[in-house]
């Protein structure tokens, strides 16, 4: 076997596999187990781990000051996540676990509970199965920045940390309004968010420890431990502002907590731009593959490129040229496939516009085997469009592009011999949206895991949020 | 005989049958002696077998167990047994109805009497006559006479001489032909036939031959194309699996170095995540942390304390001896009140230098001797010098914090009095 004469070349699908699979990510977590338990017969621990196959389980520590709303907020987030919930009262409520009995006896005498034996309360509640198969939520716990470092020396690691925050005022007038189901344990306020039933506000109870006098204390003390725990996660930190109704502040934790984080993992980008005429599919391509330095791959261009340089697609594609018909699908994936099975397509990466045009052109792309990894839908509404297409001219002279209102011409001069390109006109842009619209929503369907931006903006902003959409791993959706 | 047969074939069937060789019925009265050298008479057995009692009529599959046919059957013993007591019956029946004559009156007795004409004289002696008589002797059986019938028809004979009737040799010529010449063609067919069955055999085997020479010209040429096959086949698979070895080499190598390179980063990220996640910390840090600081806070703390309750005592002094002056000015009338005492108070530390007399040199002394010694307590600890002198000048910051806390508290203390 010759470097020469059989060049090997490590097959794209091993690339697509790692990334589809997050086995990177499988990898560093377990060897993140292994390092923190050592355990001494690696292997069957390895196996128990990879059966375990709780890499995505959601970790989640909510803190906040008291009347923040971090129960009720936690609870959603258990329900919604369909995990465990997991509180002081909780934990030495367990029945089973002698443990919890020595912490309420505990508890019952000091009124508090020790560091030690809350951390160990917790250690052993997530070991037990449906904390290791359905993830945890801890709500209010560390409490302190003690607790904080003890929890994190034995090995429990958060992926999310919420920390909601709000000014005392409203805090303290918010606590003044909290009430208590004591059937179901669920938070209610009578302001904010009174229960519609009327047997559940029949039973509504007023907890205590509800007066400003106290509420004020405990924000004392949470804002003297606050500031300590918080440098402890750095990286994994959101904070959260509580004056917002508590539907938002849900909203924002969930797509919080349903974002993976960067990882190391090598990552070629595979880049889908989809948009209407006027979108700025093949500026943002081009500033793509200048600044990543990924292949851009215009498909039209392609097609051009071919027929230019007499290939054999070439002569099959000019009739249709000439004819101005469209181009058959065979014909373009034979040419688009040749592209993106090219060396320097497969190490760099590509973005690719102005291909899949419907739903058969995006399942021939997919059973290709070539499967963007990143897909962009541009939105831009119809006046944006026309805007920015009509008013597009070409000074004959020089050669330069201008735009009447975003790169007006410098003289009166150049303006009075500015022409326009015919395929610019109305008519046939509204022509050509229309064919657009028609198959958006298929595609659309289609990929799922697509990420719509607002075109209308300048193009650096688009830009920006391209990029982050790329760099930033795809966020998990529950179903 | 016939019992065997029927032995054999009751239990089988559960029938009975009865055979018997047909034989002359013997004459029941016997004429001559029973001589010596005839054979014994066969038993008798019943001749008909419509009465005979081993014979079972009717239903022939239940088995009867009926008693032996020597025995007498318990059914006919019963019979005679009724006949018996029918017999007895009738008997008694009939003595009843016989009619009698009338018993004898009483006194009386009957008496038989002859009423016939003749009378008979009834002697017990009975008259007898003795007669005899005798059978003929027995005789032996004469044999039996010869039977020849009587002659009966006529006896005739005659004679033919030699040449009477025809000439043996002429007549036998074309006789002899035939048969010579039969035999012979019989005998030419039979060659002929032999030959030719000979000839088949030979052409039989000279096509056997040849066809075992194709045969095997025909077997060696079908070996040939089989190992061309097979040779052929073999070396397809040979290079095929030389080819799916090297197509999985290659993947091998390249899924290796693939992993090799995908995994690159990993060491470095999983240490970097768990130094990020907490778990992997500065020592020295977390030592300081958790160690150190508290106990320095505590011992901040404490020694504010001291300073506190020092600083409370010298108050307390402070008041103790004003007090005393004020009263000793009060004593002496014509004195004016101590305008000092009032204005003193808003410098504690001008005051304890003004105060600092001789009488409560000592006290204040002591007093400060106290702080003072507190303060060494915590200056020999840290036996850094750094330590000390940072510990020191946080100790002066925080007496100088005191002392704008200590004039708040004496403003209180005055404004409480």
């Amino acid at each position: 076997m010759d470097a020469t004469t059989a060049p090997h070349h490590i097959p794209p699908e091993m690339p697509q596999y790692g990334e589809e699979r997050h086995v990177f990510e499988l990898m560093q977590n377990m060897l993140e187990q292994l390092l923190i338990y050592q355990p001494k017969d690696p292997i069957p621990f390895m196996i128990t781990h990879l059966q375990q196959d709780n890499d995505n389980v959601p970790k989640i520590v909510i803190l906040g000051p008291p009347a923040s709303g971090k129960t009720t907020i936690a609870m959603w987030l258990c329900k919604h996540l369909s995990s465990n919930l997991l509180t002081m009262d909780n934990l030495m409520a367990q029945k089973f676990s002698s443990l919890a009995a020595v912490a309420r006896e505990h508890y019952q005498k000091m009124k508090k509970l020790s560091n030690t034996l809350l951390v160990r309360l917790i250690q052993e509640r997530l070991r037990e199965e449906d904390c290791i198969r359905r993830g945890w939520i801890l709500d209010g716990i560390p409490a302190t920045r003690e607790q904080a470092l003890m929890i994190q020396t034995i090995g429990i690691t958060p992926r999310h940390v919420i920390a909601l925050s709000a000014p005392d005022t409203v805090l303290i007038e918010r606590n003044l309004g909290k009430r208590i189901d004591p059937q179901t344990g669920e938070i209610y306020h009578t302001t904010f968010d009174w229960p519609p039933e009327s047997e559940i506000q029949n039973r509504l109870v007023v907890p205590g420890g509800i007066s400003e006098l106290e509420t004020a204390q405990k924000l004392l003390e949470y804002h003297r431990n606050i500031i300590r725990i918080l440098p402890a996660y750095p990286k994994i930190l959101k904070v959260i502002n509580a004056d917002q109704p508590c539907v938002d502040v849900f909203y924002q934790a969930l797509t919080y907590v349903q974002t993976n984080h960067r990882s190391n993992a090598p990552f070629t980008p595979r880049v889908l731009l989809f948009g209407p005429m006027g979108s700025g599919k093949s500026l943002q391509a081009a500033l793509l593959a200048q600044k990543y330095g990924l292949v851009n791959v215009h498909c039209g261009q392609l097609l051009k490129e071919a027929v230019a340089g007499e290939s054999k697609f070439g002569e099959l594609i000019q009739p249709y040229f000439q004819k101005e018909m469209a181009v058959p699908d065979s014909i373009i994936m034979k040419v688009l496939s040749q592209r993106l099975s090219q060396q320097d397509c497969i190490q760099r990466g590509w973005v690719l516009h102005g291909f899949p045009k419907d739903l058969d052109q995006a399942h021939m792309l997919n059973s290709l085997g070539y499967q963007p990894n990143r897909v962009f839908f541009l939105n831009v509404p119809f006046d944006s469009v026309i805007e920015r297409l009509t008013l597009r001219r070409l000074d004959p002279v020089t050669g330069e592009r201008y735009h009447l209102m975003y790169k007006p011409p410098p003289t009166l001069e150049i303006q009075a011999r500015l022409l326009q390109n015919p395929k610019d006109t109305e008519e046939q842009i509204k022509l050509k949206l229309d064919l657009f619209y028609r198959n958006f929503l298929e595609l659309e369907e289609f990929y799922r895991q697509a990420t719509t931006i607002n075109a209308d903006q300048d193009p650096y902003t688009v830009f920006e949020y391209i990029e982050s959409g790329i760099i930033n791993p795809l966020p998990k959706k529950v179903p | 005989v016939a019992s065997r047969l029927s032995g054999r074939t009751s239990p089988a069937m559960g029938t009975y049958t009865y055979t018997s060789r047909p034989r002359a019925l013997p004459c029941q009265r016997r004429r001559y002696r029973d001589s010596l050298t005839q054979p014994a008479e066969e038993p008798i057995h019943y001749g008909n077998i419509m009465y005979d009692r081993r014979v079972i009529r009717g239903n022939t599959y239940a088995v009867q167990t009926g008693p032996l046919p020597g025995q007498p059957d318990p059914i006919e013993i019963q019979r005679q047994q009724q006949a018996k007591r029918r017999a007895l019956a009738r008997k008694r029946a009939q003595e009843q109805l016989r009619p009698r004559t009338p018993e004898p009156v009483e006194g009386r007795k009957h008496v038989d009497v002859q009423t016939e004409i003749y009378l008979e004289e009834i002697a017990d002696r009975i008259i007898e006559v003795d007669m005899e008589c005798q059978t003929d002797a027995f005789l032996d059986r004469p044999p039996t006479p010869l039977f020849i019938p009587a002659k009966t028809g006529k006896d005739v004979a005659t004679q033919i001489l030699e040449g009477e009737l025809f000439d043996f040799d002429l007549e036998v010529k074309p006789m002899l032909e035939v048969l010579v010449g039969k035999t012979i063609e019989q005998s030419l067919l039979e060659v002929m036939e032999e030959e030719e069955l000979a000839n088949l055999r030979a052409t039989q085997y000279a096509y056997e031959e040849l066809r075992n020479v194709e045969l095997a010209e025909v077997q060696r040429l079908e070996e040939q194309e089989r190992r061309h096959r097979e040779e052929k086949e073999r070396r397809k698979q040979q290079q095929w699996e030389v080819v799916y070895k090297h197509n999985e080499t290659s993947q091998k190598v390249a899924a290796r170095v693939f992993a090799q390179r995908y995994l690159a980063d990993l060491l470095p990220s999983v240490f970097g995540s768990l130094r990020d996640g907490g778990y992997f910390f500065d020592p020295i840090e977390r030592d300081i942390e958790i160690g150190f600081l508290p106990w320095l806070m505590n011992e901040v703390d404490k020694t504010m304390e001291y300073n506190m309750v020092g600083r409370t005592v010298l108050d307390m002094l402070i008041r103790e001896v004003v007090e005393k002056r004020l009263a000793m000015y009060e004593h002496k009338e014509d004195q004016p009140p101590f305008v000092q005492s009032e204005d003193g108070f808003s410098g504690p530390r001008a005051m304890r230098e003004s105060l600092m007399g001789d009488e409560f040199h000592e006290q204040s002394a002591s007093q400060s001797q106290r702080v003072l010694q507190a303060r060494d307590s915590l200056q020999r600890t840290p036996s850094n010098r750094r330590y000390m002198e940072n510990v020191s000048s946080q100790e002066r910051k925080l007496t100088e914090e005191e002392d704008d806390e200590q004039t708040e508290r004496n403003i209180s203390g005055r404004e409480l009095l």
